[in-house]
């Protein structure tokens, strides 16, 4: 444990490759509150041994010293989305990895979020293949045990690792990992680009209600479509999952489609999406019935 | 505006999951696993998700409730503690002690635990203790 917090005070690096300590990220947030630049910072704080995500103000301008880069990744954006839904001319700053950048992209897309009002201190990110250094511990993949890798889908695997299974095969894996399901909404819940107030899985005439596990293929395969052109691969969802679904993996394969479909990479930049027809102009025509 | 996230442990079951309440402008808004708690490394069910739920809810009790002429109606707590203990005693007077059972919970404190049992055995003088976790 006091390793993990030793490493979690750590300084780190900025992704404009200017090297960078924790002393003048506080510098940094102290002046753009100072000079009103900012309203609110969204960090993180060490509270009772765990780094938590901390709301930083004029107000308690001195605990900006205090201020850590937090390798514990909690949705920042989803909380600044919230608070923007409330107060929607509050200016905010965030601490971002590569992961909150691509949701702070999407939210922009979809209007929950104004670019104008946001600015960002970038951090180094957790490992992926684009990425081998990282700092972010938390998604360095844990082994599947025996049991999962004979009737069930790795969590690691690559799209097309998965789709090397047969079909027969495929479905029954994956049904296997979907009967595990808890129906907890967790992957929903903590998922920075969901934003509806509405919500299909809740709605008792798409998805039955009333058992464990719920209605599968379908509830997931339902939140699968829906994360088309909108999942920014941060993987939250599978770290929030309490058994273990490979759902980073599933939405990989629709964003894949969506990108062949389209040519559309989602959260890499904030310009329209091939899915919301709401921007200022609509590049899409629509195709006959 | 404002924002804070308080670190708390989940009340619905003996688990223990840590869990962090958002709270905006004073007002409980959601519920965050907590990613660094040893116990539900970031992981939560669907009541530890929505346990902020049950503090906000209009149907939440605010005071304690005694039920005069067949209907209950708001009480103080010293009201409350007096009637219970009253009709406790009364119970144990007419029936003998193994006539009451004690329920405790596995929301409480281990301290708390203690002192239900303790409660129990050397108040009421009976070993009728049980735990929700069994129920």
């Amino acid at each position: 444990m006091e390793e993990q917090m030793k490493k979690w005070l750590e300084p780190f690096s900025t992704t404009d490759g200017k090297p960078s300590t924790l002393a003048t990220m506080q510098e940094q947030v102290k002046e753009w509150i100072d000079q009103d630049k900012i309203d609110v910072f969204l960090g993180y704080k060490m509270v009772q041994g765990h780094p938590l995500p901390h709301f930083f103000t004029k107000s308690n301008l001195g605990e900006v010293d205090e201020l850590i880069s937090g390798q514990a990744r909690y949705s920042l954006e989803k909380i600044a989305t919230k608070i923007a839904a409330e107060t929607p001319d509050i200016k905010i700053g965030l601490m971002v990895r590569d992961c909150n950048q691509r949701a702070l992209n999407v939210l922009y897309v979809w209007n929950q979020l104004n670019p104008e009002n946001v600015e960002t201190i970038h951090l180094n990110c957790c490992p992926s293949k684009l990425k081998k250094h990282a700092d972010c511990s938390y998604l360095e993949p844990e082994k599947a045990a025996v049991y999962k890798k004979k009737v069930g889908i790795d969590n690691n695997m690559d799209v097309e690792d998965a789709e090397a299974f047969n079909m027969e095969q495929r479905f029954q894996r994956w049904m296997y990992e979907f009967s595990k399901c808890i129906k907890c909404y967790g992957c929903r819940d903590i998922c920075p680009v969901c934003f509806c107030k509405e919500c299909s899985l809740e709605h008792p005439e798409l998805i039955a209600t009333g058992t464990l596990p719920p209605e599968i293929p379908i509830f997931h395969l339902v939140r699968a479509v829906h994360m088309g052109g909108r999942c920014i691969d941060c993987g939250l969802c599978e770290d929030a999952c309490p058994v273990d679904i490979p759902l980073r993996l599933l939405y990989r394969k629709v964003n894949a489609t969506v990108q062949d479909e389209f040519g559309y990479e989602t959260g890499t930049h904030a310009g329209q999406s091939p899915f919301n027809l709401l921007g200022d102009e609509v590049t899409l025509e629509p195709k006959p019935l | 505006m404002d924002y804070k996230i308080i670190p708390s442990v989940c009340s619905y079951c003996g688990t223990g999951c840590g869990v962090l309440f958002q709270v905006m402008d004073g007002k409980l808004t959601d519920t965050l696993p907590m990613k660094t708690h040893p116990v539900n490394e970031g992981k939560l069910c669907i009541k530890g998700w929505n346990l902020h739920e049950h503090v906000v809810s209009d149907k939440r009790l605010t005071t304690p409730l005694i039920k005069k002429n067949g209907e209950f109606q708001n009480a103080s707590w010293d009201e409350a503690i007096q009637t219970a203990a009253e009709k406790l005693k009364g119970i144990v007077k007419a029936h003998g002690p193994d006539s009451v059972g004690i329920l405790t919970s596995a929301k409480i404190t281990n301290e708390e635990n203690y002192l239900a049992q303790k409660f129990a055995r050397a108040v009421i003088g009976t070993n009728n203790v049980d735990h929700c976790a069994r129920l």
